[in-house]
């Protein structure tokens, strides 16, 4: 277990506590107004391997900033990015890692907690939670004079130190030639990146390389890498993930946050999905709110094929926006927070009135899934999403009336549903939890309600392993042909044998 | 001699049960979360205009079937979250077929209008091409059933050879320029989207042009269109807007390429020779 991990536990235990003390004050199932209280998450950290970049798009100006979970040592540190245009000193800045946790605790996925009313009394309760925070500090910069020199077909653009990187910006016209420049400028390139570096120097991509500056970084005393953050204009929304791939075969996970004036963001050349949401599982899950959310991705991954895109969030977070989330997991992105990012289209003053839609992604890729590298398009889609699962917390107390003794033989039939969602979503043996029936943790009870969700959509069949059954479509296709053949064939006969007679 | 009427089915009778299927298919199976009012919302839409016309005395009655095969194309390919977009599309489509004609033929695809109108005007409209993921079942059905479909009205060549020129400039472009492995390529061609659009809407016959060699000329200048808007202006898109982009100049191809107007054929005349007794 990491340390984020463990501070995250930490927090969901003191959490609980403070649930505990507030039972006796709460109303069960005023969920128009309230919808629980956020208890635990799943954040970026939870997922090995990973990466996460932020991106900001205002038109064809694009923003990224990157954060690598690279572990190893800082010398050996390494990164190749393709970029469409050569890049400006003021285009490229450092930035703090807390960016990256104050958007990632806020869009995780999160569980909530209601607690049921005992059927046998009465209570009122309101809250309000949302809370404003500190904002992080940027990064101030500086440089060196850039120069350009030629050397194996390899064209130095520009040249920066900026903070405690080292960034050369490269354009070449072979892809043996800048292979060779970056070997012997100790760039650790994999063996058979040559075959991806071609194509994106044929698209005349130009090539942004960084590494660290040693000196400065013991200067500063920085242990770990701070996220990298480009701006440049263009057409082209996407993202090179195959250079990653060059030479791994692994699965890699990429969190992405996107920003947009317009609406959510999603994939242009995959499918992109929703995390099942608003799913009632059993009240222990709490203990274990992350491992049961890698558990959930995972089972979505595999089912999907591989090869999908999965939506975490999607909200309006501008600053003059009221709710952003429900519940909350984490203190809103202040505008600080955003304007860092590079949105740029607010100020600090608030006077935008406008959008800041808020898109989490999270993709899982690998060589053979994703050929291609992710292209993004920009929708107005305004729905609001989040990965939120509930525990039920049952009544407390004595149910000695006629509704509590339904109360509880409601709570066992539920209780065998919440096992039966968990078993499907995250695939936990159910049968591993006779207790929970049992009404093992507690003696108490809750009526299931209508969550309201979804009411209006059509059954998604088939949640078992594996990708879609793409056979259906040949099979209805071949239903609705054959219909119209016998059909057709039933309209034959009569008219030929009325008109003959 | 005696002559009698074989009724033959109308090749829209196909298509709609293809379409329906599509539709069926990506929303129990893939899940498109269309909410049932909404498909609900653009059929209703589109069969009441049609209705509308119909009782005008504009049409017959049998073309609520080109109705509702708009109607099934646009629950296929349009995505919003605003209901009047639905009506707005809707309506639009199938009046653009009363209202928009040069010589007794109507202009624009319905559909396809009626999703630019969507995009276009109202800004709350777009179209997801990732929707049906890759999997190699689904262009093999598409590309089968559209060749049925295009087949019974005599425009397989317009929809195949559009399909065929622009799998061969992504071709020539991504695995012979660029050189990205060839998984790259036909990744990008895995997409449903284009290929029912290809199949289930470019070859509508009504806006195709008259002459066979006409459409194989326009199905070239629409592939080269879509080809550069996507590669050269990053259009998603690029199929609507090439087919919209290319319509007006139809009438302009059947000027230039005499033939007879395409009817949909409701029965095959058959001429029986009387055995001598």
């Amino acid at each position: 277990m990491n340390g984020n991990k463990t501070q995250k536990l930490n927090y969901m235990k003191h959490k609980s506590k403070f649930l505990l003390f507030a039972i006796f004050t709460l109303l069960y199932g005023s969920a128009s107004a309230f919808c629980g209280f956020y208890v635990a998450q799943a954040g970026a950290s939870v997922f090995n391997n990973k990466s996460e970049v932020i991106i900001v798009r205002d038109g064809t100006k694009q923003t990224i900033t990157m954060l690598n979970d690279f572990k190893g040592d800082l010398k050996k540190f390494a990164m190749v990015i393709p970029v469409p245009v050569v890049l400006k000193r003021n285009d490229i800045r450092v930035m703090e890692q807390s960016l990256f946790g104050t958007f990632d605790n806020y869009s995780a996925p999160r569980m909530v907690e209601y607690f049921d009313q005992n059927p046998c009394q009465k209570w009122d309760y309101e809250s309000d939670m949302y809370e404003n925070l500190k904002a992080s500090s940027r990064s101030s910069m500086e440089d060196k004079a850039s120069s350009v020199y030629k050397r194996e077909k390899v064209t130095i653009e520009a040249q920066y130190t900026v903070e405690e990187y080292e960034i050369v910006i490269l354009s070449a016209t072979e892809s043996g030639g800048l292979e060779e420049w970056l070997k012997s400028n100790g760039y650790a390139i994999p063996e058979n990146a040559n075959e991806v570096l071609q194509p994106y120097i044929k698209d005349k991509m130009k090539f942004f390389a960084v590494k660290i500056n040693l000196e400065k970084a013991r200067q500063m005393n920085r242990q770990y890498l701070r996220p990298i953050q480009i701006t440049f204009n263009t057409p082209k929304f996407m993202l090179p993930i195959r250079l990653g791939m060059a030479n791994s075969n692994g699965e890699q996970d990429l969190i992405i946050y996107c920003f947009t004036k317009t609406g959510r963001v999603e994939a242009a050349n995959y499918r992109t999905i929703e995390i099942p949401s608003a799913k009632k599982i059993p009240t222990f899950v709490q203990q274990n709110f992350v491992q049961f959310y890698k558990d959930v991705f995972d089972k979505n991954y595999e089912k999907e094929g591989k090869n999908a895109v999965f939506v975490e969030y999607a909200w309006n977070v501008s600053p003059n926006w009221g709710v952003k989330c429900d519940p909350c997991t984490g203190n809103p992105p202040i505008v600080q927070d955003l304007i860092n990012a590079g949105v740029g289209w607010i100020d600090a003053q608030q006077s935008y009135t406008g959008n800041v839609f808020f898109t989490r992604l999270h993709v899982r890729y690998s060589r053979e899934k994703f050929p291609e590298d992710l292209t993004f398009i920009e929708t107005p889609n305004n729905a609001t999403y989040q990965v939120r699962q509930i525990i039920t917390h049952p009544a407390t107390g004595d149910f000695q009336c006629k509704e509590g003794i339904t109360y509880l033989q409601d709570l066992r039939t539920r209780r065998r549903l919440e096992l039966q969602e968990m078993q499907a979503m995250a695939g936990w043996d159910s049968d591993e939890y006779p207790f929970y029936v049992e009404l093992g943790d507690g003696t108490k009870v809750p009526v299931e309600k209508e969550d309201g969700q979804n009411r209006n959509s059509f059954p998604v069949w088939f949640h078992g392993n594996g990708a879609p059954p793409s056979w259906l479509l040949p099979v209805f296709l071949l239903i609705a042909a054959s219909t119209i053949y016998l059909i057709r064939k039933w309209k034959w006969r009569n008219p030929i044998s009325t008109e003959l007679r | 001699m005696q002559e009698i009427t074989l009724p033959q089915t109308d090749a829209r009778w196909y298509q709609i049960g293809f379409q329906s299927a599509f539709l069926l298919f990506g929303t129990l199976v893939l899940g498109w979360q269309q909410e049932w009012w909404r498909l609900v919302l653009i059929i209703a839409t589109c069969l009441s205009v049609q209705v509308f016309f119909i009782w005008r005395g504009l049409q017959n009655l049998q073309s609520f079937r080109s109705a509702l095969i708009t109607a099934l194309g646009l629950c296929l390919l349009l995505r919003t979250s605003e209901w009047w977009v639905l009506v707005l599309a809707g309506a639009v489509a199938i009046s653009s077929k009363f209202f928009i004609k040069i010589n007794g033929k109507h202009i624009f695809n319905p559909a396809n209008i009626g999703i630019v109108a969507a995009i276009f005007f109202t800004g709350k409209a777009w179209i997801s091409p990732g929707q049906w993921g890759s999997d190699t079942l689904y262009p093999i059905s598409i590309l089968i059933a559209g060749f049925i479909v295009c087949y019974k009205v005599k425009r397989a060549q317009t929809g195949f050879i559009f399909l065929g020129i622009l799998f061969a400039l992504e071709f020539a472009k991504r695995y012979l320029f660029l050189g990205w492995p060839m998984d790259l390529v036909l990744h990008r061609f895995s997409s449903g989207s284009l290929l029912v659009y290809a199949l289930f809407m470019i070859t509508d016959p009504m806006t195709t042009p008259n002459h066979k060699l006409a459409r194989m000329v326009w199905a070239t200048i629409l592939a080269l269109l879509t080809f550069i808007l996507s590669a050269r202006y990053q259009i998603y898109e690029a199929p609507v807007w090439a087919l919209f982009l290319l319509s007006p100049f139809t009438p302009l191809f059947d000027k230039l390429f005499q033939a007879n107007k395409f009817e949909w054929k409701q029965n095959t005349k058959v001429k029986l020779y009387e055995t001598q007794k």
